[in-house]
C-alpha cells in the first residue's frame, strides 16, 4: 500500500486535517500515525493536555485506515467505541497504532494505543467496530 | 434538590467562555440548560468537523469529544468541591450516520457520583430532531477532592 496515496487521502478529511496527523506505516493488519500537537487539541488549558475526545477521535481516525486505508470518499463507518485513559496526553506528539483483531464480511473490530514517551506506557487504550457495508 | 446559584452560572459560563485557544472554544459550544439533573448544550455546526468533501458529514470523534466535555460540565455542576476530574473510560455508540448542517444538541448528567468516582449518560441529536438521536454515550470519572475547586485552579491558571 501506497503511503502517499493513503496521506493524500487523509489531506483531503477536513477533520482529519483538523487533528493534524500523517501515517507513517501499514499494511493489511495494522496502521501506526503520529499527532502534531496543536492548541485546539487542548482540553485542560491550565496543564495543556490534550481533551480526552481528540485522544479518542485520533484513535478512530487511525482505526478506520488500518481498516480501509484506500477509502475514495468518507472514512470506514464507525459502528461504536470504547476507550480506557490511562495517562494524561502531554503537550506534544502523539502516536496510535491501530491492529486489526478481525475483518469479517460486514463488521470489523480494531484495537488501538496512543502513547507518547514511549508504546509501553500508553496514554489510553480503545476497542472500535466499524461497519464494512 | 438544592438549587444552582446564579453565581455558579455565570461562573460555570465565564469559565466555558474564557478557555481560550482549546477544542471546547473551537466547539463554540453554548450552554442552555443546567440543573443538577444535567445539562444541555448546542454545538454550532461547524465544516472543520466533518469527513467528506461536502462538509455535511460529521466525524464520529467530534461527538465523542462533545460527550467528554459535556459529561464534564454536568459532573462540575452536579458535584460540589471537586478539584480535578479525568475520564476514566468512555464508551459511545454512533447510532445514524450525522448527515445534517444543523446544531447539535447534546444533553448529559451525572446519575451517580461517590466520594471518587462519578457515572454519566447522554445523548445527541441534530437540532429539531430529538426523537433521531445520532449518538448515545456512557463515562466514568475519576475525582479528586479539595480545598481548591477546580473553578478555581483554572482561574489561577489562566491568571499566571
Amino acid at each position: 500500500m501506497n503511503l502517499e496515496t493513503v496521506n493524500a487521502n487523509v489531506s483531503r478529511v477536513p477533520f482529519f486535517r483538523f487533528l493534524n496527523f500523517e501515517v507513517q506505516s501499514l499494511d493489511s493488519l495494522y496502521a501506526d500515525a503520529e499527532m502534531t500537537f496543536e492548541p485546539r487539541h487542548v482540553g485542560n488549558p491550565v496543564m495543556e493536555h490534550y481533551h480526552g475526545g481528540i485522544i479518542a477521535s485520533f484513535m478512530e481516525a487511525t482505526a478506520a485506515i488500518a481498516v480501509h486505508p484506500t477509502f475514495a470518499e468518507v472514512p470506514a463507518k464507525p459502528i461504536n467505541l470504547t476507550v480506557d485513559y490511562l495517562r494524561p496526553g502531554v503537550k506534544g506528539p502523539m502516536f496510535a497504532r491501530a491492529n486489526v483483531t478481525r475483518k469479517g464480511k460486514r463488521i470489523a473490530s480494531v484495537s488501538v494505543i496512543t502513547w507518547q514517551t514511549a508504546q509501553d506506557k500508553p496514554v489510553a487504550e480503545g476497542l472500535y467496530h466499524f461497519l464494512l457495508v | 434538590m438544592p438549587e444552582i446559584t446564579q453565581q455558579k452560572m455565570e461562573q460555570i459560563a465565564q469559565l466555558w467562555n474564557a478557555r481560550g485557544s482549546g477544542l471546547i472554544t473551537h466547539m463554540a459550544l453554548d450552554i442552555e440548560e443546567v440543573s443538577v439533573e444535567g445539562v444541555r448544550v448546542r454545538m454550532p455546526f461547524n465544516p472543520d468537523f466533518c469527513v467528506d468533501g461536502d462538509q455535511t458529514l460529521l466525524h464520529g470523534g467530534i461527538l465523542t469529544a462533545l460527550l467528554d466535555s459535556v459529561f464534564g460540565l454536568a459532573n462540575f455542576v452536579a458535584i460540589e468541591g471537586v478539584s480535578t476530574m479525568a475520564t476514566l473510560d468512555l464508551r459511545v455508540d454512533y447510532l445514524r450516520a450525522a448527515r445534517s448542517r444543523a446544531d447539535v444538541i447534546v444533553h448529559a448528567h451525572c446519575f451517580r457520583k461517590t466520594r471518587h468516582i462519578a457515572f454519566n449518560s447522554g445523548s445527541i441529536w441534530f437540532d429539531g430532531h430529538e426523537d433521531a438521536e445520532i449518538a448515545r454515550g456512557t463515562a466514568s470519572f475519576a475525582l479528586t477532592r479539595g480545598e481548591i475547586s477546580l473553578f478555581d485552579a483554572m482561574k489561577e491558571g489562566k491568571a499566571s
